[in-house]
């Protein structure tokens, strides 16, 4: 490795950590988030599920950047609150991917055929107990692959954090950058340590459906 | 949209209020908040040599963080630093964020109406950063150039003012406008005089010319009404100047002893 | 909730958004375009019956699109600084070639999804290969693929917002520079967010409507990853 890499591996490592542990957070966040919106629009649970809708389409609409402006910026000073950059950087991942997921979700469920949940409930199975027991899981084992499509995208998406100041590795290794002035070999080892990172996940993806196919 | 946006606050109340953050108005007497918590939120640049910058271990150091620290000494309680750039540090101050701002800014009579600040505890001025080998003498040869500038500073401004017919560019912040003369995407580079210096100083391959055009007096910004926080801050600038360890910090970072003196009354 | 609204800001700004709104849909559509060829070649590529053109376009695919949109700018911006392309022509590479990724594999996908004797009888009825992939292979794929490729260009007028970070002059860019001054933090975030979603819908709508599209307009639009 080269030696500006090698100097400044240690702060360079902070920064990876810092963009794996923001990428498992909201990645298991957004899962949830989604899961919970989806089964509720897919219910069309009545209020909510217009609500939600408005959500999903408001996020869908909103460029990431902007989202996380909005989590660090807008919301504090319109809702008079306190927030770090690494918060609000977890709040707007958490609500962008959230509702992605949430479309996802919403498709599997319907991709789950109307006679298996009432086959659920003839057996004496609350509605409740045929979501949970029978249709969610069926529903989420359909959507791996694009889950985990949503992970690699919250994983390239962590290198928007620094914008807004959070040391993650893309801000860490621009902030060495500025001081050793080795674009070419700091922009190669990034980019490469995003492609293996993202590589890997996909691949993880991958095995996991394969393992569960049904 | 209304309706989406007051939607989209109730879901971050309801996060942050999981999360365990407390969804509180700012309180008035941030001093109080401050000693209670035992630590000052201080706004200050990670990328703006010498008043905040990282070191070669990529520790952040720097005039005004060093300034910070002694107030948080005079205070009896510790500091967390927040990277904050030009564009972000009032919207941050003012969001309640951090407690205060030492961001190499300058007061100004429009920033005055958002937040208030501190004596002035640096005055600086607008200068021209070129590389070496540049025709550039002064704000005169500006026509048609390229100029990079921090966005949402008076520099902004004030070189707008003095050289209409450059070409201007602002940048987030100090490392992508040094970036961008660094790589020839600008002609020029305008910074206060300092803070020019600091990026020259490992650098030899760029000169600083031209006479300053502006006057920066630097203060510490804090939001607006908290008099308590502020009343603290200029006592213990005025203690640094009376002690002498004001100018043992600019000998430090400036390489000169000061030659205008710090406000002595608020 | 104590924050009083004040749009006033907003509206002397207009100018400045309008300046910032006019960047954005230059920026989109060039690289929408330029995305558009890339996904194209690379997606044909992928789909023929050489193996060495299925490996090559697959690993473009995979290496482009496993690198984040930041990076792709920055290694235009930065990286290759000494090529002195403005800031807009960076954006739009970085852009282009990262949505193009994308865009090869829904052709990839259209292309496989055309009954491959659609292919044979347009060559037996004595059409060049270039000329059947253009007269019956592409068109039949992009109305099945109609839907996911909105949803690529949608994606691609949102992460132009990117663009603000090396000093393009687009929405985001005037945003934060108008925050910078006037400080009305949630009218200007507000009215960008509108802006984005006007010219997504326009995209989605726009791809809806495709001649010969009527027929499976159910289960499109913004929904589907």
């Amino acid at each position: 490795m080269p030696d500006v890499i090698l100097q400044n591996l240690p702060f360079l490592m902070r920064g990876l950590a810092a963009t794996l542990q923001i990428a498992a957070v909201t990645a298991v966040g957004g899962t949830l988030l989604g899961l919970a919106v989806g089964v509720a629009v897919y219910l069309r649970l009545p209020l909510l599920a217009a609500s939600l809708r408005i959500y999903i389409e408001f996020v869908r609409g909103t460029p990431l950047l902007v989202m996380l402006f909005i989590c660090y910026f807008a919301f504090p000073a319109l809702l008079g609150y306190r927030t770090t950059a690494e918060q609000a950087t977890i709040l707007g991942f958490i609500l962008f991917i959230g509702a992605y997921i949430a479309e996802d979700v919403r498709s599997g469920l319907r991709s789950i055929k109307p006679g298996l949940a009432q086959a659920a409930l003839a057996t004496g199975l609350t509605c409740f107990q045929a979501m949970r027991l029978i249709v969610i899981p069926l529903a989420l084992r359909r959507i791996v692959p694009s889950l985990f499509n949503q992970y690699v995208r919250l994983l390239k998406f962590t290198s928007v954090a620094s914008v807004i100041g959070v040391q993650e590795f893309t801000g860490s290794a621009m902030l060495v950058n500025a001081r050793v002035f080795a674009p070419v070999t700091m922009l190669a080892f990034v980019a490469l340590t995003y492609l293996v990172l993202c590589l890997l996940l996909s691949m993880v993806g991958r095995v996991l459906h394969a393992h569960l196919a049904v | 949209m209304r309706y989406a946006g007051s939607f989209l606050a109730a879901v971050a109340a309801a996060f942050l209020a999981w999360s365990g953050i407390a969804v509180a108005q700012t309180p008035q007497n941030t001093l109080a908040a401050i000693k209670e918590r035992g630590k000052i939120l201080a706004g200050v640049k990670f990328d703006t040599p010498p008043f905040g910058f990282l070191d070669e271990k990529n520790e952040p150091i720097g005039f005004d963080l060093d300034l910070v620290r002694k107030i948080a000494e005079k205070l009896g309680v510790g500091v967390e630093f927040v990277k904050v750039t030009s564009p972000t540090r009032i919207p941050l101050l003012a969001s309640g964020n951090v407690d205060l701002v030492a961001a190499s800014m300058t007061n100004t009579p429009e920033r005055e109406k958002t937040i208030d600040f501190s004596i002035t505890y640096y005055t600086g001025g607008q200068s021209l950063l070129v590389p070496a080998e540049s025709k550039i003498t002064g704000l005169k040869d500006l026509d048609g150039k390229e100029v990079a500038v921090q966005q949402g500073t008076t520099l902004e401004k004030n070189i707008a003012a003095a050289a209409p017919n450059a070409k201007v560019t602002a940048f987030k912040d100090y490392n992508s406008a040094w970036l961008a003369l660094a790589q020839g995407r600008v002609d020029a580079l305008t910074g206060s005089l300092n803070i020019l210096q600091g990026f020259q100083k490992n650098n030899p391959k760029f000169k600083i010319v031209g006479d300053m055009f502006s006057v920066e007096p630097f203060g510490i910004g804090v939001r607006k009404g908290d008099s308590d926080l502020r009343d603290a801050i200029n006592a213990t600038l005025r203690d640094l100047w009376a002690s002498g360890e004001y100018t043992a910090l600019y000998r430090k970072y400036f390489g000169t002893d000061p030659t205008i003196p710090i406000e002595t009354r608020p | 909730m104590s924050y009083r609204f004040d749009w006033g800001p907003i509206w002397e700004a207009r100018a400045l958004i309008l300046d910032g709104l006019v960047t954005t849909v230059l920026l989109s559509t060039s690289a929408l375009v330029l995305a558009s060829i890339i996904g194209l070649v690379v997606g044909t590529a992928a789909s023929s019956r050489r193996l060495g053109l299925r490996i090559g376009a697959g690993a473009i695919v995979e290496l482009t699109r496993n690198v984040p949109l930041l990076i792709h700018m920055y290694i235009w911006y930065i990286g290759l600084a000494f090529l002195r392309l403005p800031p807009f022509w960076c954006g739009v590479l970085g852009l282009a070639i990262y949505s193009g990724a994308y865009v090869a594999e829904i052709v990839r996908g259209g292309i496989a999804s055309v009954p491959v004797g659609q292919g044979k009888a347009a060559l037996a009825t004595g059409l060049t290969p270039v000329q059947a992939l253009f007269f019956v292979v592409y068109p039949q794929a992009l109305r099945i693929v109609a839907p996911s490729l909105a949803n690529v260009f949608s994606q691609l007028i949102k992460d132009s917002s990117l663009a603000s970070v090396i000093a393009v002059m687009e929405l985001t860019y005037e945003a934060s520079a108008i925050e910078g001054q006037s400080f009305r933090t949630f009218e200007i975030y507000i009215t960008i967010c509108a802006l984005y979603l006007l010219l997504v819908t326009m995209v989605t709508l726009a791809l809806r409507f495709l001649p010969g599209e009527q027929e499976n307009i159910s289960g499109l639009g913004l929904a589907g990853a």
